[in-house]
């Protein structure tokens, strides 16, 4: 059975190779027919590409190393309908992954990853280099089977193995490259920003001007402006390195395959502080024939990574420093470690210098995993009845060192020693599953039936300690020596050590244990009906209101091109309807919460008695269903060059945990008594065709639309969520988390038009502010007045990409966009707290300045008031964009006394348009607010491999 | 060949039967959150307790009065202060003004407390601690919540019934299924509750006890004309011969009868005898105190003059010949004497009438009432040296054997079969502490006189009393009209999209 699927996955890999455009190893020997039995990895088993009756894709190998990444999911984004990737530029951070929409208003709906049927939550430990393939698993009828961890999608991965009677291939893969910040947000300047000042009627914000020149002197080109033009994104972004080895060696003999390799990985931030990325991995695979029923095997994969993580506070406080601050004032040598500009001596509130954030930061993680997964599979009867025990390990082991080093700009914004601080966190995770399965086959005549059943157990333990404390003053605590970063340098009184912390769900140790039985059934008749169910009855300790739950799942499909009456269209290829339904749980969130009792007094006969009053809120949360329908067609056309695949699904979660208000007293609880509604359609084509010996080609392309609805909130008519002034809610027939705010109408250009407006009466009004569309006609702009204003999330991505080959050469271009969504510009937003603070130049160059100059943002003055300052669709920015994902040229050199040897050069997101001027990077997660997030850089790669 | 396919099997076996692991599915997850509260403890449980009669005992200033001014008892004061108050006492309601949306949701609040504390109560029995004993905890809270529930409900009719802290399971009641819904609630909590009077308690001294739960189901009973049930409920208070009526009717309301032996359920306030701080806790009192006095106690506070006994009822005490009750029931100013004698019929008053109290305060003019409640004054040579604030250290009473002889006495008077002796017996008990003749053959009317006569000002009875009697003319005085569709307060608009989600 073992040797059966490798065989075909050996099929595969040249299939796909052979197609894919790329000068690899072509082998021309598989006979044709053969390449079309793609064999895909279903829930604990396999079954033929052909006989599926869900939604599943699988993206490759070589499509995988194209990207230059240390996380190998960043390499999916665009390559697969229906999967949303959000990436993110700081190094090491896992990109976010949603399959389908978010399902939940908790958790982080990420997926499951089943790394050779291990689950995991993130894939951190894996190099692109070490993964054969990519298997998506996008509707509820092919992820059911896995169970309640599943309720986000699944991706199966496969890492690279080796081949029976194979001789022994080494390896080396190697790219060297840089990053670059792009679509950097432009600031005003002095310039821009002294003329905005100098209209905004602000005292204060003039006199800071007028200090600035007092105190760094005239510019000589602009008499009116000091001599300091500071570009606060250029001092702090920079050029930074990537780069990647990767080793391996495979091959077989007749009774063992094995695969071994390693990668080393370093990146560095673009952000101008110790902000990086550093990990090895070293693998080891290996399939053993012990004799003519029974085949063992397995792999270990051990990672170690170094990451020192970006201090996020530092980006909003680059984007409102202003211009006329300079980082480094020499003349204030009050300032330390080093020289900083300060911001309030030219009298703003803060010191503004976002270097003082960056340099006394240190935030080190060393990551430490090792996951390893050994099976038995035995042939009970030959080809027909198979028993095969897997067990599975993970641990991983984190220790962290965050440091917050001493500066001094000025008294109120300093570090003393005694307030300088360490905090160390060691955490601990062990996972292991234990499954077995019993599978069963069976042809006979026009039947062919799979029957499998199985068991899994699993033990899932989490803890973690923290240590935390000041330094001493006099202590030998050194910024520059990291010797003296030590617990003993720390005052003793200031220490605490904690391992449990209620209040703290990073600090609350979990052990949580899974039974599960499982079962699928899949049943094809003359080879053109095909039905299919699993089911699956999982139970687990986290919630005591529900220990056991059964996932049903099942499907049937149709292939139409196999029925007589098409034998003749030749131009069909294949032509498969399929349909599923499917019901997922999902565990991910939150358990009932602790009620907390509180101190208080009572009197009786004279005397005070101590007693306990508890929480009143009334946390029953179960798990989560999600029911999923799926419709889908699969078709190849003109010999198999067209393919298409559609799919429309509708995803309701069920009983959605949303936060109860209360109808008496005033906690709110968590209860299943929401709804939420996810639906869309997904098309992916692809084209492939040779021209001549020499040349090759392919296209692809798919799109996703994905419409997300809240569709009940138990009667509740909305549930406010984000912040007071730039709300967003939870309201039926609306998308999670909509904006919800006032409705813009332009900008009255002159005393007239204010006086005209009846709106304005009372308020103050001036040319220069904003006009609010009174949608209830009462003569007020009041709450009656305000509407949705959009969606955060994206209701549709699409993903293109095309490939082609001329000889030894091979090209290929992949462009990703999405949009759709709105995103609140939080940081400009910023201004209805502390307007002393620098602007987006956009702001700066467009304000309203007079009758005719603008009729879409304020002016000076007004960007002040109150008035202009409420939520609206001012603050919001358009999140479409489109990004040129990848471009990579190759050169494949063979010849005959030389080893396979292959050049590439990358260029990894290279350009983006975006059809906001406003925001440095689009993707900025779920809930659309953009606080300048880590700008995603382009990346420039020189790649090179060698194959002994 | 077969002995291996045994092998095989028998591994399989073994394979399935170690994965049998559902045992580990009633394992706790590791520090589960939820438990971190020790439940194992007598005192802990006793905590829990003492939690639900904080909160029963958390008195906002605004809540009993808004209740009570509907009556012809009282009457609003505060002249233009809080005119919804005082549009509320002529009838004229107003759904947004915040006293109705504060007495709801405060109210709510406290019961939603104390059903918590009730839940919480119950894993202190799989904690280990004596069942009876959490039998009777719960109990207890039971008759608080129940209380709540009563006069919410009188106020708003049809009211959110809330027996679970699971905010999915609440439902709007009708008045009579909430009264009927109190009834059973007492029956049920009776046989956990101590057999004594509350100042018998040595656990909790003047904690609710078995009589507390019979007065309150006797309350939920005559709201429900279910006479008879009131005639039991409160024959068995009687008949237990554990209370009696304190002798000094105005020493009751004052220091000198904090826990006497006719109060069935008060709220305990204290100043611990400390002259300041000390974790004292104090009722508001002065919001119902005249506004402007000269007290025997130099220093010691007025009052915001916002409760006024009214006109009609101190003529009706005159008019009777009351003495000691109008003496102890009322504080009157110069300015209200004299609005007094205008009324041909009263042109001259009892000597005693006058504007310095028992206890020889002076109540001076103030422009907002022209009386001030005796009962919710405290003279200021009882208060606690050093203290201030106006009623410091007095408890505030909620039912006493007075009301529970004139219920027994109504009960009987309206048919019920007497199971605790006459009614004219019970009639005269109260008129004998108060100095009046007995009567004989007391009549319902005459009963209802009574109970006016002495349970006036306190907590809205009046006013209950006459809504449920249908007697819209009692309550149409001094140019109010009043009819039954204004028998109960609009919903609070804070409140009414909650409500209506309930519906």
């Amino acid at each position: 059975m073992k040797n059966k699927t490798l065989k075909v996955s050996c099929l595969i890999a040249a299939f796909y190779f052979g197609n894919s455009a790329m000068a690899q190893s072509v082998n021309d020997t598989v006979p044709k027919e053969q390449k079309i039995e793609e064999v895909v990895l279903i829930g604990y088993g396999t079954a033929k590409k052909v006989d599926l009756t869900s939604a599943i894709s699988t993206v490759k190998a070589a499509d995988i190393v194209k990207t230059p990444t240390g996380q190998a999911a960043q390499s999916l984004q665009g390559k697969v309908a229906g999967v949303q990737i959000s990436s993110f530029g700081s190094p090491g951070e896992a990109p976010k992954v949603t399959i389908r929409g978010i399902k939940s208003l908790q958790g982080d709906s990420q997926p499951l990853y089943v790394v050779d049927g291990l689950f995991v939550d993130n894939i951190d430990f894996l190099n692109s280099n070490d993964i054969q393939d990519f298997t998506v698993l996008k509707d509820a009828s092919a992820s059911a089977i896995y169970g309640v961890k599943a309720a986000n999608g699944v991706i199966v991965i496969t890492t690279k193995g080796g081949s029976y009677n194979k001789k022994p291939k080494l390896t080396y893969d190697t790219y060297y490259g840089v990053q670059m910040a792009n679509n950097v947000l432009k600031m005003a300047n002095a310039e821009q920003f002294v003329n905005f000042v100098n209209e905004s009627g602000s005292a204060s914000e003039i006199a800071s001007v007028n200090a600035a020149i007092q105190r760094f002197g005239r510019s000589r080109t602009n008499p009116n402006l000091p001599d300091v033009n500071t570009d606060w994104y250029k001092e702090t972004l920079r050029l930074a390195n990537i780069q990647n080895h990767s080793l391996s060696i495979d091959g077989g003999s007749e009774k063992v395959a094995y695969s071994l390799g390693g990668n080393f990985f370093t990146q560095n931030g673009i952000l101008k502080m110790k902000n990086s990325y550093e990990r090895f991995n070293i693998r080891a695979k290996i399939d053993a024939k012990a004799n003519n029923w029974l085949t063992v095997g397995g792999f270990i994969n051990y990672s170690r990574s170094e990451r020192y993580d970006d201090e996020a506070s530092a980006w909003s406080q680059i984007y409102y420093a202003v211009p006329i601050l300079p980082k480094y004032d020499y003349a204030y040598t009050d300032a330390s470690p080093y020289p900083y500009g300060d911001a309030q001596q030219l009298g703003y509130r803060d010191h503004q210098n976002p270097f003082a954030t960056l340099d006394n930061a240190d935030r080190l993680t060393v990551g430490r995993r090792i996951t390893f997964n050994t099976y038995a599979e035995a042939a009970l009867l030959p080809k027909e009845l198979t028993f095969k025990s897997a067990l599975s390990y993970s641990s991983q082991n984190d220790r962290e060192r965050n440091m917050s080093l001493p500066y001094y700009v000025r008294d109120a914004f300093s570090r003393t020693l005694e307030q300088s601080s360490m905090e160390r966190n060691t955490t601990l995770y062990e996972n292991y599953v234990w499954d077995n399965t019993l599978t069963w086959n069976k042809s006979f005549g026009k039947h062919d039936i799979t029957l499998m059943g199985g068991t899994s157990f699993a033990d899932e333990w989490f803890n973690k300690e923290r240590i935390k404390g000041n330094f001493y003053a006099g202590s030998p605590f050194n910024r520059y020596d990291e010797t003296t970063w030590y617990i003993a340098n720390l005052n003793p009184e200031t220490i605490t050590v904690s391992d449990y912390d209620k209040n703290d769900v990073a600090l609350q140790p979990k052990r949580y244990y899974r039974t599960s039985y499982f079962g699928r059934l899949s049943y094809k008749f003359d080879d053109k009906y095909i039905v299919y169910g699993t089911i699956r009855n999982e139970g687990s300790n986290k919630f005591p209101y529900e220990k056991t739950i059964n996932l049903p799942a099942f499907g049937a499909s149709w292939i139409v091109s196999k029925e007589s009456f098409m034998k003749d269209i030749s131009w069909i290829n294949l032509l498969k309807l399929r349909g599923g339904w499917g019901r997922l749980a999902n565990d991910g969130i939150n358990a009932n919460r602790a009620s907390v009792p509180a101190s208080v007094y009572g009197i009786f006969e004279d005397q005070l008695y101590t007693g306990y009053v508890f929480s009143t809120f009334l946390d029953k949360v179960k798990r989560e269903f999600t029911e999923e329908t799926n419709i889908g067609l699969s078709s190849e056309f003109l010999n198999r060059k067209l393919t298409l695949e559609a799919d429309y699904f509708i995803k309701d979660t069920k009983n959605l945990v949303i936060p109860v208000l209360p109808i008496v007293g005033t906690a709110v609880s968590y209860t299943n008594v929401g709804s939420m509604r996810n639906k869309g359609y997904e098309i992916s084509m692809g084209w492939r065709d040779k021209v001549g010996e020499n040349w090759g080609y392919y296209i692809n392309g798919n799109f996703s639309h994905i419409k997300n609805e809240i569709t009940d909130l138990f009667k509740q008519p909305f549930i406010n969520r984000g912040e007071p002034e730039f709300q967003q809610r939870l309201a039926v027939g609306q998308p999670i988390d909509v904006f919800y705010g006032w409705v813009l109408d332009g900008v009255y250009q002159n005393d007239a038009e204010v006086a005209a407006d009846p709106t304005t009466q009372g308020n103050n009004i001036k040319p220069g502010y904003f006009r609010f569309k009174d949608l209830n006609g009462d003569g007020k702009i009041d709450a009656d007045d305000r509407v949705y204003l959009g969606s955060p999330v994206p209701t549709y991505y699409f993903g293109a990409s095309f490939g082609a080959n001329f000889k030894n050469w091979d090209l290929s271009v992949a462009i990703y966009g999405q949009g759709g969504n709105k995103i609140l510009a939080r940081n400009r937003g910023e201004v209805i707290k502390t307007p002393g603070r620098n602007i987006d130049a956009e702001v700066a160059i467009n304000r309203w300045h007079g009758e005719g100059t603008t009729n879409e943002f304020p002016s000076s003055e007004g960007y002040r008031q109150l008035w202009n300052q409420r939520m609206s669709d001012f603050w919001l920015e358009d999140g479409d964009f489109v990004r040129i994902q990848n471009i990579q040229l190759g050169y494949t050199l063979k010849a005959d006394n030389l080893p396979e040897m292959r050049f590439s050069v990358t260029a990894d997101r290279p350009f983006t348009w975006s059809k906001s001027k406003n925001l440095m990077n689009p993707e900025v997660g779920p809930n659309g607010v953009d606080t300048t997030t880590y700008p995603t850089p382009s990346v420039f790669t020189f790649g090179y491999s060698i194959k002994f | 060949m077969k002995r291996l396919i045994y092998i095989k099997f028998l591994l399989l076996a073994g394979a399935l039967v170690f994965t049998s692991c559902d045992r580990k599915l009633d394992e706790k997850m590791e520090m589960d959150a939820s438990d971190s509260f020790d439940y194992t403890s007598p005192e802990g449980a006793k905590g829990a307790l003492i939690g639900a009669y904080t909160s029963f005992s958390d008195m906002g200033w605004e809540q009993i009065p808004l209740l009570s001014v509907l009556g012809d008892d009282v009457n609003a004061g505060g002249l233009g202060d809080q005119a919804a108050y005082a549009d509320t006492d002529k009838y004229v309601y107003d759904n947004n003004f915040w006293m109705y949306n504060s007495l709801w949701s405060v109210w709510y609040e406290h019961i939603l407390q104390i059903t918590v504390q009730i839940d919480q109560l119950e894993k202190f029995k799989a904690g280990g601690v004596n069942p009876q004993l959490i039998d009777q905890y719960q109990a207890e809270c039971k008759v608080m919540s129940a209380f709540l529930h009563l006069e919410i409900s009188k106020v708003w009719g049809k009211v959110i019934l809330v027996e679970t802290p699971d905010q999915t399971q609440l439902k709007l009641q009708s008045k009579d299924e909430m009264m009927q819904w109190i009834s059973s609630q007492m029956d049920a909590a009776i046989p956990y509750l101590p057999d004594m009077r509350p100042n018998q308690r040595t656990d909790i001294r003047g904690g609710i006890t078995k009589y507390t739960a019979l007065a309150i189901k006797a309350m939920a009973n005559l709201e429900l004309k279910n006479y008879q049930a009131v005639a039991d409920a409160t024959g068995a208070i009687i008949n237990s011969g554990k209370f009696n009526l304190y002798s000094d009717f105005n020493n009751l309301f004052k220091i000198p009868g904090k826990l006497a032996d006719e109060n069935l359920l008060e709220i305990q306030y204290s100043d611990l005898g400390v002259s300041s701080g000390g974790n004292s806790k104090n009722h508001l009192w002065a919001f119902y105190g005249p506004q402007g006095w000269t007290p025997k106690v130099a220093g010691a506070g007025d009052g915001w003059g916002f409760y006024e006994p009214s006109m009609k009822y101190i003529k009706f005490m005159l008019a009777r010949g009351e003495h000691k009750r109008l003496q102890t029931s009322v504080l009157f100013t110069n300015r209200g004497i004299t609005e007094i004698k205008k009324d041909p019929a009263f042109a001259t008053l009892p000597s005693w009438v006058s504007n310095t109290t028992i206890e020889g305060d002076v109540i001076n003019d103030y422009t907002r009432a022209m009386f001030a409640s005796g009962k919710h004054y405290l003279p200021s040579e009882q208060l606690t040296p050093g203290r201030k604030d106006y009623g410091s250290n007095k408890n505030y009473i909620v039912t006493r054997y007075a009301e529970i002889l004139l219920m027994y006495a109504e009960a009987v008077t309206r048919g019920a079969s007497p199971s605790a002796g006459t009614a004219d017996n019970a009639v005269n008990l109260v008129r004998n502490r108060a100095g009046m003749s007995p009567l004989s053959g007391v009549t319902a009317d005459q009963v209802m006189d009574e109970k006016y006569a002495e349970l006036g000002m306190e907590w809205g009875i009046r006013y209950f009393d006459m809504v449920r009697l249908g007697n819209t003319a009692a309550l149409s005085y001094d140019g109010r009209t009043f009819t039954m569709e204004k028998q109960f307060l609009p919903y609070p608009l804070a409140q009414l999209d909650k409500i209506h989600s309930l519906e």
